[in-house]
C-alpha cells in the first residue's frame, strides 16, 4: 500500500517538477559582426544579438589576428542588469547596485569589484576577413511594439 | 417561513447558542488597545486584496506583449479601473507594513515564547509570503522596474550555492526573461501564494484558538476590574470598526495618490536610477554593500535566525532569566533596517 501510494504520486510529483522545468537551454550559432579591416585600432561598435543583447566590439590591438578584437557582454555579471557607458567617467556603470568596469570589461568598483567579475566575453572569430560572433539564437522577450531609438542599432 | 428554517436547520445541525460557543471566546482585555489589533488589519487587507485581485485578472494578461497594455487600459480606460488598480496598490502597501508591525510587536513583548514558537515560525513564513507577493505583483505590470526587477530577483536566487540555478530556471522558465516568465509570475501571484497564505493564515487563527491569546498586564490597570471580555459582539465591533477606517483610508489614498503607470520594460535597457519598492529597499542597499553570494548567504542567515529565534531567545534565558537580550537584539535588527531603508531612500545610487 505504502509503496503503490509512494509510486503513483511520486511519479506525479516527479513528472509534474519536470513539466514546470525548462525544456532546453537556448541555441548558440555564429552571426556576421562587421569586416575586420573596417574597424581600426581603438574603434568600437554595438552590436545587437538576435536574442536583443547588447555587445560592445571593439578592436585593441594589430596583430592581424581574431585577438585583436574584443567583445563585451552588456549584461552585469552581479545580476543582470545592462551596463550602458559613462564617457565621462571612461567606464561601463551598471545603475542597479552600482558595479563599475574599465574600457576592458575589468571591474573597477561595487560588489563586482569585491567579487572580481569582469563583464562576460563573446567568442570571435575571422571567417574570410570577416568577424563573427558565437551568440544565443533565440529572442528574449518581444520588443516589437516599441521603436528601438537610434543608438541602440549596431 | 418557518418550514424552510426547519429545513435548513435538519441538513445544518447548528444552532445560535452553539455557534456562540465556537466563536465568543474571551479575549484579554489588553486587546481593547489599538496598538494590539495588528493581527487582524494584515488579514483585513488580504480579503481587500483577494476581492480587488479577482477584479483586476478580468482584465489583466500576463504576456510580455499585451501585459503592459492591459495594466494601461485598467488603469486609464475602464470604468473605475484606476480606483480598483489603486486600492489593490495601496492594500499592498499598508498589508506589509501591518505584518512588519505585527512580527515587530509579537517580537518585542515576547509573545513568540513557549508554547507559541511554531506559530512565530508560521508568522515568519507568513511575512515572507507577503514580501514575494509584493514582489510578483509589481512585476507583473511589465515597466521598467518589474522587468529588472524580476531580473535581478531571479538572478539573487542564482547565487544559493547547488539550488540557485534550479530556483532561478523554475522562476524564469529559462537562463533568462523570456516569453513564458510573465505567465508564471502571475500564477505565484494570484494562484500559488494566495493559496498558501490561506493554508497558514489557517493554522496561524487555528494555533491561537488553540493556546489563546498571549495575554498582558499592565501596572495601570485596575485588579478589581474582569481580565476578558466578550470576543462578540465587543470584539467584533472593534474588527467592524478598524474595517471601516482601512476601507476610508484605502479609499482616500486611492483618490488623492492613484497609481500610475511608469515606462514599459525595455529588456535592452536598464534605467540610470532604479529602485525597487520601499520594502526592499534595506534589501537592495545590502546588495550594493556585499557581493552577490556574501550579502545572499548573509541575508538567508538573517531569516533563519529571525525564523529559529524562540529557541535562540529561550537558550539564552536559561543562562540569563533577566537578560534582556532579545530586546537589544530587535531594537538593533530594528534600527539596521530602518537605516538601511533611509539611507537607501536619500541616495541616487
Amino acid at each position: 500500500m505504502a509503496g503503490g501510494l509512494a509510486a503513483s504520486y511520486g511519479t506525479f510529483f516527479a513528472y509534474s517538477g519536470r513539466f514546470l522545468y525548462p525544456a532546453r537551454p537556448a541555441e548558440r550559432g555564429w552571426m556576421y559582426v562587421a569586416v575586420a579591416n573596417d574597424l581600426q585600432v581603438g574603434d568600437a561598435l554595438t552590436y545587437r544579438t538576435p536574442a536583443g543583447a547588447g555587445v560592445t566590439v571593439a578592436r585593441q590591438g594589430d596583430e592581424g589576428g581574431v585577438g585583436d578584437f574584443i567583445a563585451l557582454s552588456s549584461v552585469c555579471p552581479h545580476l543582470g542588469c545592462q551596463v550602458f557607458w559613462e564617457a565621462n567617467n571612461d567606464r561601463f556603470f551598471c545603475p542597479c547596485h552600482n558595479g563599475a568596469f574599465d574600457p576592458s570589461g575589468k571591474p573597477k568598483s561595487g560588489p563586482v569589484a569585491e567579487a572580481n567579475q569582469s563583464l562576460p566575453e563573446y567568442e570571435l572569430r575571422i571567417e574570410d576577413g570577416l568577424l563573427m560572433i558565437n551568440v544565443e539564437l533565440e529572442s528574449l522577450v518581444s520588443v516589437s511594439t516599441r521603436q528601438p531609438r537610434d543608438e541602440r542599432t549596431a | 417561513m418557518a418550514s424552510i428554517v426547519a429545513w435548513f436547520r435538519q441538513r445544518i445541525p447548528l444552532s445560535g447558542v452553539k455557534l456562540r460557543e465556537l466563536t465568543n471566546e474571551p479575549v484579554p482585555n489588553h486587546l481593547k488597545t489599538w496598538w494590539w489589533c495588528l493581527g487582524g488589519t494584515p488579514a483585513y487587507l488580504f480579503v481587500v486584496q483577494i476581492i480587488t485581485g479577482i477584479l483586476l485578472a478580468f482584465y489583466y494578461e500576463p504576456s510580455p506583449q499585451t501585459a503592459y497594455e492591459s495594466v494601461r487600459y485598467i488603469t486609464e480606460e475602464a470604468a473605475f479601473g484606476w480606483y480598483i488598480r489603486s486600492v489593490h496598490k495601496w492594500a499592498a502597501t499598508l498589508m506589509i507594513a501591518a505584518v512588519i508591525l505585527h512580527q515587530i510587536r509579537v517580537f518585542f513583548t515576547g509573545a513568540y515564547r513557549k508554547p507559541r514558537e511554531l506559530n512565530w515560525m508560521i508568522g515568519c513564513c507568513l511575512l515572507m509570503c507577503t514580501l514575494v507577493i509584493g514582489f510578483t505583483g509589481y512585476s507583473l505590470v511589465y515597466e521598467q522596474l518589474s522587468y529588472w526587477g524580476a531580473t535581478v530577483g531571479a538572478n539573487i536566487a542564482d547565487t544559493v550555492p547547488f539550488v540557485g540555478g534550479f530556483f532561478k530556471q523554475m522562476l524564469l522558465a529559462g537562463e533568462t526573461y523570456n516569453e513564458r516568465t510573465l505567465p508564471r509570475f502571475f500564477i505565484l501571484h494570484a494562484a500559488v501564494l494566495p493559496t498558501v497564505m490561506i493554508l497558514l493564515i489557517t493554522i496561524h487563527i487555528f494555533f491561537i484558538r488553540l493556546q489563546g491569546v498571549t495575554e498582558f498586564r499592565f501596572g495601570d490597570e485596575p485588579t478589581d476590574q474582569p481580565t476578558h471580555y466578550q470576543f462578540f459582539p465587543d470584539h467584533l465591533m472593534k474588527e467592524l470598526i478598524i474595517g471601516l477606517v482601512l476601507m476610508i483610508l484605502l479609499s482616500a489614498l486611492a483618490t488623492a495618490l492613484p497609481v500610475t503607470m511608469g515606462p514599459p520594460a525595455d529588456p535592452l535597457t536598464t534605467p540610470e536610477v532604479i529602485k525597487p519598492e520601499w520594502f526592499f529597499y534595506a534589501t537592495f542597499r545590502w546588495l550594493k554593500m556585499f557581493t552577490g553570494v556574501a550579502a545572499v548567504l548573509s541575508m538567508g542567515f538573517i531569516v533563519f535566525v529571525m525564523f529559529i529565534w524562540p529557541f535562540i531567545d529561550a537558550a539564552v534565558r536559561r543562562f540569563l532569566p533577566r537578560s534582556e537580550f532579545s530586546v537589544w537584539v530587535g531594537i538593533l535588527g530594528a534600527a539596521a533596517i530602518i537605516g538601511l531603508t533611509v539611507y537607501e531612500a536619500l541616495v541616487v545610487h
